[in-house]
This record gives C-alpha cells, sequence and structure tokens, in this order.
C-alpha cells in the first residue's frame, strides 16, 4: 500500500530528537491551556502560531497539533477533578467524570479518561492514514465549482448538524464571510469594505478574532459564572493506572461507537464538543445501566472521550486533503499552513508529501507521548489550579494580548480582539455558534475565489454548481443540510396534528 | 435577592443582538456597493460577493429577530443580573484600561500597571507582592518573546527614556 510506504517515511521524518522534544513541549504547553479557563485548543494554538513563523513547517506543526492534542486532554483533567470544563468539549465529561472523582475514584476516572481518548485518537489517525490518499485523489479532480460546493457542504453541516438555532448559525457564518472580505481584494487588488480606516487596509486577521471569541470572551463568561475551583485531589498511580487498563476492554462497545461518531463528526466539520455530546447522549440511551449514568459511570466518561479525540484527529485529515478545517482549532491550523506559505489541500500530498506523512506519523507518536505526559503531570497542573483566579485571570488577559500584537505587530489590533471579547461574550451566552465564524474568517478569500470562478466559467448561471455528478452529488447534499432543520420541524409539526387531531390546533 | 434582579433581558438582548447584525449587514452592503456589484469586465465584480453575503445578513437577522419576538420562553429568561453585570465589568473595564494603557505606553509598562491594580485592589494582595509578580511578569515577556522568540512586543516613551529597547 502507498500510504503505508509513505507512512514509514513519515516516522522517520517524526522521529527525529528535535521533533519529539516539540512534541512534549506541545503536549505539556497544550494541557497547560487546556487546564486553564479562558484558554483552550483554539486560543492556546493562535497564541504560539506567531513564534512558529520563522520555524520550518514541519517542526511547528508538530508543536501545534501536539498542542492541540494537550489541550484536548487538559481539559478533561479539570472536568473530572474540578467539575470545570477547560475545553467546551470536555463539557460531557464532566457529567460523570466529577461524581467519580468525588466518590474517591478520581484515579480511575482520569485513567478511563486518557486511555479511551488516546484509543478515540488512534483510530482518528487510522482513519486518516487511510482515508487521506483516497479523498487526495478524489480531490484532485476538483475545479472551481467542486472546491466551492465542498466548501458549502463544510458551511451547511453545520447548519443542519448543530444544536443551534439554524439563523444564528447562518448569521454567525456570513458575518464571518463579511469579515474575510474587509482589506485587500484578491483579485481586483481594490479596497473593500475599509469604510475609510487606514488601520483596515490589511483586514481583520481569524487570529485576531479567536483571541477575541475565545479567549476574552471565555474569560468574561468565567467571571460571570463566579468561579470556584474546589477540587479533588488525585494521586495518579501506575497501579491504579493499570487496574483500569485491564477493565477497558469491557466498554468495548463504547469505545467503537464513541470512535465512529468522532471520526464522522470530525471529518464533516461537526466538531470535537459536538461529537462528544451525541456519544454521551447515545452511549446513555443504549446502556443497560442508564440509570447510573450522571452518578460516576465509567461508561459516561468513555463515551464523550473517546468521541471527542477522535473528532480532534480526524479534523485534520479534511484540513490536509481539502483545505477544509474540520474543527476551529484545525481552522487555526490552516491558517498557519498558509501563513508558511503552504497550501493546504490535495496538491499538498503531491508537493510535500515529507510535510504530511511526518504530521500524521507526529499524530501516532504524539498522541501516545500526550497520554503518558497527562497521566504523569495530573498533580502538576491540577495545583496551577489552585492559585487563585484574581492572580489567574488577569495574567490571561495579558498572554492574550501580547498574543494578539504579536500575530502582526499592529496597534489596531488590540481593539479588534477586545471587539471580538465583547461579541464572544454576547454569542455564547445567545447561543449563536462562534466556531462557524472562524472557520468562515478563514475560508472567505478562498470560498470567495472559487465562487467568482465558477461564474466565470458558466458566465454568471447557478447551474454550474450541478453541471456534473460530482459537483452536483456534493451541492445536492449541502442542500439538504441546509434545510435539515426546515425538513425536522416540518415532520414534527405534521406528527403534532396527527396526535393532536381531536383537539384543536391554535 | 435585590442583586439577582435581571439587568437586561433575554429577549431584550436577543432584538438588540439581531439589530446590530442586521447592521452590519447594511453596512456590509453599503460598502460593497462603493465597488462594482454586479458583472465586471473580468467576471463578477469585488462588490458582487459582499453585496449578497450582506444581503443574507440582513435576511437571516431578520429572522433572528422575528424568532426571538415570537419566543415566548425568552420573555422570562435573564440575560444578565445586576450582580453578574458588576462582576463581567470589575474584570472588563480594567481590560479596557489595559488596552488603552497598551497603546500609550507599550505593553510592557500596562501589564505592570494592569497586573498590579488588579491584584491589590481585586484580589487583596499586599501591594509588594502584586507589584513584585507584576515586574516578574514584565522580565519573563522581555525574555521569552523579544530574546528568545526574536518577536518584539510594543514598547512605549518609558522603554525609551531608559534605554530600553
Amino acid at each position: 500500500m502507498a500510504n503505508l510506504d509513505s507512512l514509514f517515511h513519515g516516522f522517520a521524518v517524526a522521529l527525529t530528537l528535535q521533533h519529539v522534544a516539540l512534541m512534549m513541549i506541545g503536549v505539556l504547553l497544550g494541557i497547560l491551556v487546556g487546564v486553564l479557563p479562558g484558554l483552550g485548543a483554539p486560543n492556546g494554538v493562535t497564541l504560539l502560531l506567531p513564534l512558529t513563523y520563522t520555524m520550518d513547517p514541519v517542526g511547528a506543526i508538530i508543536l501545534l497539533t501536539s498542542m492541540y492534542w494537550g489541550a484536548l486532554f487538559g481539559g478533561s483533567t479539570t472536568s473530572i477533578l474540578f467539575n470545570i470544563p477547560g475545553e467546551p468539549s470536555s463539557v460531557a465529561t464532566t457529567f460523570d467524570g466529577h461524581p467519580m472523582a468525588k466518590q474517591g475514584r478520581a484515579i480511575q476516572a482520569l485513567s478511563f479518561a486518557f486511555l479511551s481518548a488516546g484509543f478515540g485518537a488512534m483510530v482518528g489517525v487510522i482513519v486518516t492514514t487511510l482515508l487521506s490518499g483516497w479523498v487526495t485523489s478524489f480531490a484532485l479532480q476538483f475545479s472551481s465549482p467542486e472546491f466551492f460546493a465542498v466548501y458549502f457542504l463544510a458551511f451547511a453541516s453545520f447548519v443542519g448538524l448543530s444544536g443551534a438555532q439554524a439563523s444564528k448559525t447562518i448569521v454567525s457564518i456570513l458575518l464571518g464571510f463579511a469579515f474575510a472580505t474587509v482589506g485587500m481584494d484578491t483579485i481586483s487588488g481594490s479596497l473593500r469594505l475599509t469604510f475609510g480606516f487606514d488601520e483596515l487596509l490589511r483586514g481583520i486577521s481569524f487570529l485576531i478574532v479567536v483571541i477575541g471569541l475565545f479567549g476574552i470572551g471565555e474569560l468574561l463568561l468565567t467571571m460571570e459564572e463566579g468561579l470556584k475551583f474546589e477540587g479533588v485531589k488525585a494521586k495518579v498511580s501506575l497501579a491504579g493506572v493499570m487496574e483500569t487498563l485491564v477493565r477497558m476492554p469491557r466498554y468495548w462497545v463504547a469505545l467503537v461507537r464513541g470512535s465512529l461518531i468522532g471520526v464522522w463528526m470530525g471529518i464533516t466539520p461537526g466538531g470535537p464538543t459536538a461529537a462528544s455530546f451525541m456519544s454521551y447522549g447515545l452511549a446513555k440511551r443504549f446502556s443497560r445501566r442508564r440509570e447510573h449514568f450522571g452518578t460516576g459511570e465509567p461508561e459516561g466518561v468513555i463515551a464523550p472521550e473517546t468521541a471527542d479525540h477522535g473528532a480532534g484527529t480526524a479534523a485534520m485529515l479534511p484540513m490536509l486533503a481539502l483545505g477544509i478545517p474540520g474543527s476551529a482549532t484545525a481552522a487555526v491550523m490552516m491558517g498557519g499552513l498558509m501563513i508558511w506559505g503552504l497550501n493546504p489541500g490535495p496538491m499538498l500530498f503531491i508537493e510535500r508529501p515529507d510535510f504530511v506523512w511526518g504530521l500524521i506519523a507526529s499524530m501516532y507518536i504524539g498522541n501516545v507521548v500526550a497520554v503518558v505526559l497527562v497521566l504523569a503531570t495530573v498533580p502538576l497542573f491540577a495545583s496551577i489550579l489552585r492559585i487563585p483566579f484574581a492572580i489567574i485571570g488577569p495574567l490571561i488577559v495579558v498572554v492574550c494580548f501580547i498574543g494578539a500584537w504579536t500575530v502582526g505587530a499592529s496597534k489596531p489590533d488590540l481593539w479588534i480582539a477586545l471587539i471580538f471579547g465583547v461579541i464572544g461574550y454576547v454569542f455564547k451566552k445567545l447561543d449563536y455558534p462562534i466556531a462557524p465564524l472562524v472557520l468562515a474568517l478563514v475560508l472567505g478569500d478562498k470560498a470567495e475565489d472559487a465562487f467568482r470562478q465558477s461564474m466565470l466559467m458558466s458566465q454568471g448561471s447557478l447551474n454550474i454548481f450541478f453541471s456534473n455528478p460530482l459537483v452536483g452529488t456534493i451541492t445536492t447534499l449541502a442542500v439538504i443540510l441546509l434545510t435539515w432543520p426546515l425538513w425536522m420541524s416540518l415532520i414534527r409539526r405534521a406528527h403534532l396534528l396527527r396526535i393532536t387531531q381531536p383537539k384543536v390546533v391554535e | 435577592m435585590k442583586n439577582e434582579r435581571a439587568l437586561i433581558s433575554r429577549t431584550s438582548m436577543e432584538v438588540a443582538t439581531a439589530l446590530v447584525t442586521g447592521g452590519v449587514g447594511a453596512a456590509v452592503i453599503w460598502g460593497a456597493a462603493e465597488h462594482d456589484i454586479g458583472w465586471g469586465d473580468s467576471g463578477p465584480g469585488s462588490g458582487y460577493f459582499p453585496f449578497r453575503i450582506g444581503i443574507l445578513i440582513i435576511l437571516a437577522s431578520l429572522t433572528n429577530l422575528v424568532l426571538a419576538l415570537r419566543r415566548r420562553g425568552f420573555a422570562n429568561e435573564v440575560f444578565v443580573t445586576n450582580a453578574q453585570m458588576r462582576s463581567v465589568l470589575a474584570f472588563g473595564l480594567p481590560i479596557l484600561g489595559f488596552v488603552v494603557l497598551s497603546l500609550l505606553l507599550g505593553l510592557y509598562v500596562a501589564a505592570i500597571l494592569y497586573l498590579s491594580f488588579v491584584m491589590i485592589f481585586q484580589g487583596g494582595y499586599r501591594p509588594l507582592f502584586a507589584i513584585g509578580l507584576a515586574f516578574a511578569v514584565a522580565v519573563a515577556m522581555r525574555l521569552i518573546f523579544p530574546i528568545w522568540f526574536k518577536v518584539p512586543l510594543l514598547t512605549g516613551p518609558i522603554e525609551a527614556l531608559l534605554g530600553l529597547y
């Protein structure tokens, strides 16, 4: 198999001393941002990105992806020990993880979480390895209309699959596109939507937006909730971990189901958060121990964790092969790729196989490194959370604005970060999803280019999106997903009418 | 409790947000209209895409507006209570101050002032401890960014005066 061959080459790239060291640094930094409230994976990767501008791309992507894995693990630590999800995607882990910890089974809860997360991640990487060749050769046939259709599909699946009110998801996506058009138009060179402000000439950087939305906005929310850390102390012993490891196979159904959900939600941009909730919900529905869920059931930890990490790793596949990130963090990394001068998409596999396969191989090693490191450092990072928030909170603020400055050394960026902090706070409270906004901002220029190229090819007719079976199928699928909430509400209404027929329906 | 009184209701915030996003949509249309929104010599003009995005933003915002007004569940829901607003402002206003100070005096000085202020007046720490910690952070910033990673941070007049670049 060609993929396996390439993978071994990748291992040769990834397994150098320097790259393994970067992996460990990345994982540790990732656990740190995952543990700290207000700093999550997307934001952490954003803050680190400007420091990689001058690194070689392979090392840089290994550092950033390792940080992503570390952040996913760190988020679960706080969920279990403190009942505070360090990441949105580990909210579902609190349901059973924290009760387990309170019953004195913290070490089991943590081991279950990390081992199942590692399992989910492995499935995600294996799927990425197996499918990438196929997806790439498929995507090599794409021209502009197909690319636009795939972008459209990605955004439509946000509307169709996320639980949020469809019109709010749509506003979020469209605002992202609108912000992406600010500044220099790549085709005509004219300046758009700057409204006479010279500060906006360079456009609105998605990195600044992420720092605002995910960093400042999250901190404001945390403050409002009046955060209190009341943690459970955990001692990690090798025996405790081993004991849990032996019990893992008993939960194989939850593991397999969680991985499948995770991989699916990672490839279609549903994201890790949706995946973990969906996996928890399904595990609860089909479990024989349903009534124990929420009181410290191991399956309630395993299910969301497997899906969370499965989605996190699988999100790299569409990013690499299609240039469509499957999660907000993957979106930031894709932006990084473009900054390093790489062009995400099928050509990347041909032009830079060392990069792609080095990355994929590093995902295998990185996740193993992450499981070991996260288990070894639980006490260390738990003690960080015992530092009062009056110190940690302002420090995170300073770090966020330093990050905002390092992105482009531009003064207006500090204001933009602050404004997006307020937007993030309001949007989160009103259930406007913010990941689609970031994705739209990253993909905005590419989507617009693809759209304009397509319009040029067809002389302005939208029929081009149905002009061949390939693009037609993708577009149709996208339209179905886009209108999915509409169908569901129609079906529900019809159903209700049938039930309440004897009565007068208002 | 008096503190738990609702300051802003969910409905009013939903409506306000829908109006703001709609306003952004209008601004996008207005900005796009300065360019060619139709078919130029080389295909779609540079205003073509944003103009249509702007229209869609307004339509989706209108939908949100109507849904917010029609949804009865929102009427009793609270967007933010007095007490919550106070803690958000207590955290948020110093951040605003930090941004203004950063632009005037650079990130180092602003970080020292902001961290000392917040830790002394809000955290209730001893001034010596707070200021010491704030200076330690500034030193760490200097070591990590300009020295190790060769990424200079924003400096201000005070650094220039002291000859620190």
